[in-house]
């Protein structure tokens, strides 16, 4: 008998006991429908149920645009690691990388200097046409890139060095300026594939050239025409680069006039990387046509260069020049290369 | 150094066009705080 009360008692317990649980935690049994999908309107349900399954949570507003009711969507979460943490990394490797680079090519290598001296007779390189819109986007491409890394460094560098105030009046200058210098930057872009896209098509003297090291790597210069292959390279990734930091940036300067909010953060990382490599690739040819080769710098600078110039870089060219033109005419203005 | 000043002034020209124009499409951010209908609070 006493066996039988002590089995009844222990059932009651086990009884109790699961009642108690089922009274204290109702939202278990609130956030799953029959079907097992999460029930959001139930009283208790976790915040990361309702994303996994809605892939979106909206709230409500009062504001016209409704878009901005949207609270957290994790294409959201995605696309703020990339910016605040993997862009900065991809950005601070290309841009440092390219710099170590090219310090330590100037360091061995040095200025590749006009092999024999100048000559004295001057060919021309560029017109003022050509020039004028090389410098043009040059200059549009040297703030664009300054106020677009603004964004992705300033914070960290700037902000404590100018404070609070000071950074935001900068950060907010460099945004119009980035912004309306697009536009001459675009057109540059477009003037610089038109004016010069007919020289750049790659030919099996661009892949000799390589093979040789283009007179950069040893003391070989192989023959070249008008633009060798790393002038080429230079102008398509101006080329190729300007388009698509043109398209990504306006999709951005125009929001959902062409696409949602998704396609703009993908618009967003396209512009962040590309601009970052334009950057790095940029300083490649900075170097070059300045503290890297002797005479390169004129062919922007005044329009001409030294026949010994022309016959080490682009003897090709320069035979052409003088079988069409005959040597030192002053009126011989023509077309010439982008990018030394 | 004349290629450069005429590069200059054609951003700059085009520059503030680009200002302009983008002052007549683009709306303020004013604009998305406001109705026509009643004030949003």
């Amino acid at each position: 008998m006493t066996n039988v009360v002590r089995q009844a008692h222990f059932l009651l317990k086990i009884l109790a006991l699961l009642f108690v649980f089922a009274v204290a935690t109702p939202g278990l049994a609130q956030q799953r429908n029959s079907d097992n999908s999460v029930n959001p309107t139930a009283s208790s349900v976790k915040e990361d149920q309702l994303l996994q399954q809605l892939k979106i949570i909206n709230g409500r507003g009062t504001i016209p645009d409704a878009k901005s009711y949207n609270i957290e969507q994790p294409a959201g979460r995605d696309w703020r690691q990339f910016h605040e943490v993997t862009l900065p990394w991809i950005a601070t490797i290309a841009i440092l990388l390219m710099l170590v680079v090219l310090v330590g090519f100037y360091l061995s290598r040095g200025m590749v200097k006009i092999e024999g001296g100048r000559s004295g007779r001057l060919v021309v390189r560029f017109n003022e046409f050509e020039r004028a819109i090389h410098w043009m986007t040059a200059t549009c491409f040297i703030i664009l890139a300054i106020s677009g890394l603004n964004i992705t460094f300033g914070r960290q560098l700037l902000l404590p060095l100018l404070g609070a105030d000071a950074f935001a009046s900068w950060s907010q200058f460099a945004k119009y300026a980035h912004n309306y210098l697009s536009f001459p930057f675009t057109i540059g872009v477009v003037l610089i594939f038109l004016i010069w896209a007919g020289g750049n098509i790659p030919n099996s003297i661009d892949v000799n050239w390589l093979k040789r090291g283009g007179g950069i790597v040893g003391d070989d210069h192989p023959p070249a025409e008008r633009f060798n292959a790393g002038q080429k390279v230079i102008y398509w990734i101006v080329v190729g680069g300007g388009t698509l930091s043109a398209v990504t940036g306006y999709l951005l300067m125009f929001p959902f006039y062409a696409t949602d909010i998704a396609g703009m953060q993908t618009a967003q990382m396209i512009h962040g990387i590309v601009g970052a490599l334009f950057v790095a690739a940029m300083l490649a040819h900075i170097y070059i046509g300045t503290i890297g080769m002797e005479g390169a710098f004129e062919a922007m600078g005044s329009g001409t260069v030294d026949e010994n110039w022309a016959k080490q870089h682009h003897s090709l060219w320069l035979e052409k020049e003088i079988s069409e033109r005959g040597r030192d005419m002053p009126d011989s203005r023509h077309a010439a290369t982008p990018a030394e | 150094m004349k290629s450069f000043i005429l590069a200059c002034i054609a951003a700059l020209v085009l520059a503030f066009g680009a200002a302009f124009v983008l002052d007549q499409i683009q709306k303020s951010a004013q604009a998305a705080f406001s109705s026509s209908v009643s004030a949003r609070v």
